[in-house]
């Protein structure tokens, strides 16, 4: 277990979230496995989830109304559900990242303090 | 606004389960898929590119289960599987699931049906609007020295001051409550009337259901209109909407109906149900009302409602400003008369007797609950003892607390709604049979019943207790330690220590609570023995007692009562089997006397003693002898005492002692009133032996009788001009035949004489003790009953954990007896775990006795709250049924086959 912290950064609460409304604001409408796998790019591999820890926060960003997910056809012409952020999302997005770069900002204070 | 939204979408999930689980399923398949087409274009195998997707994904069943997690609320989604899951475990056991049930029904039962009580007499507000403002204003006497003070009471005078005069109160009238003889339509028969100023009325903020109430008009012009209960409405009128404009004659004099109040509508508050009102008619205070003795007779009462924004300290000052103008106006014969106006709120005025006796129940009923939870409580703790390993496996594969914790909450809670639910059903029968039975010194007994408020407490308290009982096996679950349990194996022996810690705990403080009851109950039995003991003054065997009061309309003239008075005493005492008849104005054990103040020669009160009261009797003929009251000194009263002879008196021995201490009291004089008071003198002719006017747990009063024919000539100032005396009383007699086969000929007797003269309250004497009695036998059975309930289910209690504690030791019962270990040897090892398990108990209930002495010892009497015969009696009996209930697993241990040692698991 500990090497594999070593490897791997364990996602924050509540980050992945945000993480996920970024994605989709930028990617436009996607589907699940499109969005572990640009999680995957971003994060150089570094980020090691299985790719059902996503459906959490899908539910949950859906439940909160800021994303929306509706049945479409991929270009291989397979089924997948796809996902769209709302203009709540937009709104909630803009605050989220606001409180994380606050949040961000001020641990980096912390640290640099501390070193 | 999200959050609102999401727990929204969570609840309606629940609804939606299998729609959104197809979905999700098909999500993660389209999910697969998408990665497998990923690893086929990489050039792998279809069998390694499934693999490999898979492995990306990660497991299936857990992303489904994350997925649900977040959803819905899991827990409660678990809910309904769990109850099936419950339901279909204790169709296992039956046994367990009939005790714990019954046990839950029986505590829940009793709780509701005494919160039923609460509520209706304590806690729900008055049938009036804005019940808050009412209040109940009225004197009390300074000093004197009397049991009822607590219900102030004004005069006619005080009526009329207090309503012209005082400024707090938006409305205010008096009343006053009396027997009338109703008659003109159907048989005559004594109806319970009040007689009240209009402003009553507008102060309560009733309206009648049909025509009017009278108004302070037609109260001040003295106007004969009658307004009737529903009650009566529907009896003796039949509903009949032309009620309206009908006459019916009090006393024989005719009157209006006018007006019929609603059903609930009740007024004045009655303690009980026998002496419900059903009339009425303005209070229109008469002229001789203000003078004389009525002017000293404080026999009404009044009620107001208070202004906006007025306290019932501002009316009790306002008030008694006025009560010092009417003290300023007193006759010279009041001169020494000091009283102090009090505002009460009319539902403390109601219920404020009542209050310790409903408390007293209610916290015996709670402790009888707490115990059945107790119990409870330890044999779901048993269950859960017996699954540790089956709850230690589900732990190891992953099970999570908050299930394992739900699971037992259900399964408890399951038990305690069927418990409730049947306790709810036990409670509605008792209530239907025991409103009757309550004792009628309790007020507003109409108002009990199972309502809303009632059926919720009873729902809460199911879900409370089934909450509280799961607690404890559902901690005893969690703390379920994975490796000692499965290292355990199948070696019980000293396992569950903890456990059994807790259990025996629970077991301890069951048995200190029921001894706590019991010995409640035990000191309540002693004093109602204490009281049975107490002598009556009385002999009550074969003795008959009926009140007839004569209506002034037909028996307008002293001579025409002194005819039927003669008639009707010739009449009975010549009736075969008769002994002895007599007249008197009160009638022993009925608690309807009153007292008077008197004055006695030679006798001077302490300081701030107040007045010399006594309770007066008006006596004609032979009372004495038909009531077997023992003559102690002198005489009883011949009819040489007439109304033109000296004036005589005889007194009781409280009376003589009081006054005369040491003295023959025989020749002594005293009078009526107040020193300033002129009344002529009495001569004390003879002494009698205390009697016990009320119930025999009252104190007895000084007592002083007077042939009634001398009333007028002994009241001095106080008799009104042309005042009338011997209009009423009861006739009591002796008979050698049986009392009750008596009453149809007494009946016929009266009747004879006036036809349409009803007898009230015919009774026998025994009849009128046992009504005396009534409130201290009830509350006495009931606390019994309950801790009767208490002790065994304590003794139940403690069986269970014997028993199981035996049942887990049989290894180490068999191993001992292998090694040589005796039958007796086990047995006194069980017993002493069950009797130290007692003691302890025992110990903190007698604490717990000595804390509860405080409620308990106004209802005692003539009995310590620490009586040591009832304290270490009870003690001993509880030890003793523990003993006894320890007893059987012993006898179980002790035949433990030996070769169960060697056998082994």
């Amino acid at each position: 277990m500990s090497n594999k912290e070593k490897e791997s950064i364990q996602l924050l609460q509540g980050t992945l979230d945000l993480i996920v409304l970024r994605t989709l604001a930028t990617m436009g409408p996607q589907h699940a496995y499109q969005i572990a796998t640009r999680l995957q790019q971003i994060s150089d591999r570094l980020l090691n989830l299985n790719q059902g820890t996503l459906y959490p926060a899908l539910v949950r960003l859906e439940q909160y109304g800021w994303i929306k997910g509706t049945w479409g056809r991929t270009e291989s012409n397979r089924e997948a559900k796809y996902y769209e952020i709302t203009q709540a999302g937009q709104k909630a997005l803009g605050e989220e990242t606001r409180t994380w770069r606050r949040m961000s900002a001020l641990v980096e204070r912390l640290l640099l303090e501390e070193s | 606004m999200r959050h609102l939204r999401r727990i929204f979408l969570k609840f309606y999930l629940l609804f939606a389960n299998s729609k959104v689980e197809a979905e999700l399923a098909r999500e993660i398949g389209a999910h697969l898929s998408l990665l497998e087409d990923q690893y086929l274009r990489q050039g792998m195998t279809p069998q390694d590119a499934r693999r490999a997707a898979r492995l990306a994904y990660g497991g299936v069943e857990q992303a489904k289960q994350l997925h649900r997690d977040e959803r819905t609320f899991q827990g409660l989604g678990q809910i309904p599987q769990d109850t099936r899951y419950t339901l279909r475990q204790l169709r296992r056991s039956p046994g367990f699931t009939m005790t714990a049930i019954l046990m839950l029904a029986l505590g829940i039962g009793a709780t509701t049906a005494i919160f039923s009580i609460v509520e209706g007499v304590l806690l729900r507000p008055l049938p009036f609007p804005d019940p808050d403002r009412l209040v109940i204003l009225g004197d009390v006497p300074e000093g004197s020295h009397c049991a009822s003070c607590t219900q102030s009471s004004v005069t006619a005078t005080d009526i009329r001051n207090y309503m012209r005069d005082t400024e707090s109160f938006s409305h205010l009238g008096g009343y006053r409550q009396r027997l009338f003889e109703l008659s003109g339509t159907g048989e005559p028969a004594a109806v319970n009337a009040t007689r009240m100023s209009a402003e009553v009325f507008a102060a309560l903020g009733v309206s009648p259901v049909l025509g009017r109430t009278f108004t302070q008009q037609e109260d001040e012009e003295g106007q004969q209109v009658a307004v009737l209960s529903y009650g009566m409405w529907q009896n003796r009128f039949h509903g009949d909407a032309n009620v309206l404009g009908s006459k019916i004659l009090l006393y024989r004099k005719p009157y209006t109906v006018i007006g019929v109040m609603p059903r609930d509508f009740e007024f004045p508050l009655n303690p009980g149900n026998v002496n419900q009102n059903e009339l009425w008619l303005p209070l229109s205070l008469r002229p001789e009302e203000f003078t004389a003795g009525s002017a000293a007779s404080w026999n009404s009462r009044m009620v107001g409602r208070l202004k906006q924004g007025i306290t019932a300290e501002q009316a009790q000052s306002d008030a008694e400003r006025v009560a010092q103008e009417t003290m300023r106006d007193y006759p010279a014969y009041m001169r020494s008369l000091r009283i102090h106006a009090v505002v009460t709120p009319l539902h403390e005025d109601t219920v404020g007797q009542a209050r310790a006796l409903v408390r007293t129940l209610f916290f015996t009923v709670i402790v009888v609950l707490l115990i059945a939870c107790a119990n409870l409580a330890g044999l779901l703790l048993v269950r859960a003892i017996r699954r540790r390993k089956e709850i230690a496996v589900r732990l190891a594969l992953g099970a999570r607390a908050a299930t394992l914790l739900r699971q037992a909450i259900v399964e408890s809670m399951v038990l305690s709604i069927a418990g409730g639910v049947i306790g709810l059903a036990l409670a509605a029968g008792a209530l239907r049979v025991g409103v009757s039975l309550l004792p009628q010194t309790l007020p507003r007994v109409n108002e009990i019943g199972l309502d809303w408020p009632v059926m919720l407490f009873a729902l809460g308290l199911a879900l409370l207790t089934g909450f509280l009982c799961g607690l404890a096996p559902a901690f005893a679950a969690i703390r379920t330690s994975v490796n000692e349990t499965l290292k355990e194996g199948g070696r019980t022996g000293t396992s569950g220590s903890g456990h059994a810690r807790l259990r025996s705990a629970l077991v301890v403080a069951e048995i200190a609570v029921a001894l706590t009851l019991l010995t409640a109950s035990g000191l309540l039995l002693r004093s109602f023995e204490k009281m049975r003991d107490v002598k009556l003054g009385f002999r009550p065997d074969n003795t008959l007692a009926a009140l007839y009061v004569l209506p002034q309309q037909r028996y307008a003239t002293q001579s025409a009562i002194d005819e039927f008075t003669k008639t009707l005493l010739n009449d009975v005492g010549q009736l075969p089997g008769v002994d002895a008849v007599g007249i008197t104005s009160f009638l022993p054990a009925a608690g309807n006397n009153w007292d008077i103040a008197f004055t006695i020669e030679g006798y001077v009160s302490p300081k701030g003693a107040g007045l010399n009261m006594a309770a007066m009797s008006l006596v004609e003929s032979d009372p004495f002898e038909a009531l077997g009251i023992r003559v102690l000194r002198g005489r009883v009263f011949t009819e040489w005492d007439h109304a033109g002879s000296q004036l005589v008196a005889m007194v009781n021995r409280k009376m003589a002692e009081r006054y005369w201490p040491g003295q023959d009291p025989i020749g002594k004089r005293l009078r009526r009133g107040m020193p300033e008071t002129s009344t002529p003198w009495m001569t004390v002719v003879g002494e009698v032996d205390d009697v016990k006017l009320g119930s025999r747990d009252a104190e007895t009063k000084p007592q002083v009788y007077q042939p009634v024919t001398q009333t007028v000539a002994s009241e001095g100032v106080f008799a009104s001009p042309g005042e009338l005396s011997a209009a009423d009383g009861w006739i009591v007699l002796r008979s050698r035949m049986a009392p009750e086969e008596m009453q149809d000929t007494l009946r016929a007797t009266v009747r004879n004489i006036d036809p349409l003269l009803p007898l009230y309250q015919i009774q026998t004497m025994e009849h009128a003790i046992s009504q005396s009695e009534a409130p201290r036998r009830f509350n006495t059975v009931l606390i019994s009953c309950f801790a009767i309930a208490a002790v065994l289910l304590s003794v139940l209690g403690i069986y269970g954990v014997i028993a199981f504690s035996v049942a887990l030791r049989e290894q180490e019962m068999a191993v001992r007896m292998a090694l040589g270990g005796q039958r007796s040897e086990v047995i006194l090892l069980i017993l002493s775990s069950g009797a130290r398990l007692a003691a302890v108990g025992c110990g903190f209930g007698l604490l717990g006795a000595v804390a509860a002495s405080r409620l308990l010892r106004s209802f005692l009497f003539e009995v310590s709250p620490f009586d040591p015969a009832v304290l270490s009696l009870s003690a001993i009996a509880m030890l003793l049924l523990a003993l006894a209930a320890s007893a059987l697993p012993a006898r179980r241990a002790s035949s433990t086959d030996p070769m169960l040692a060697l056998r082994g698991e």
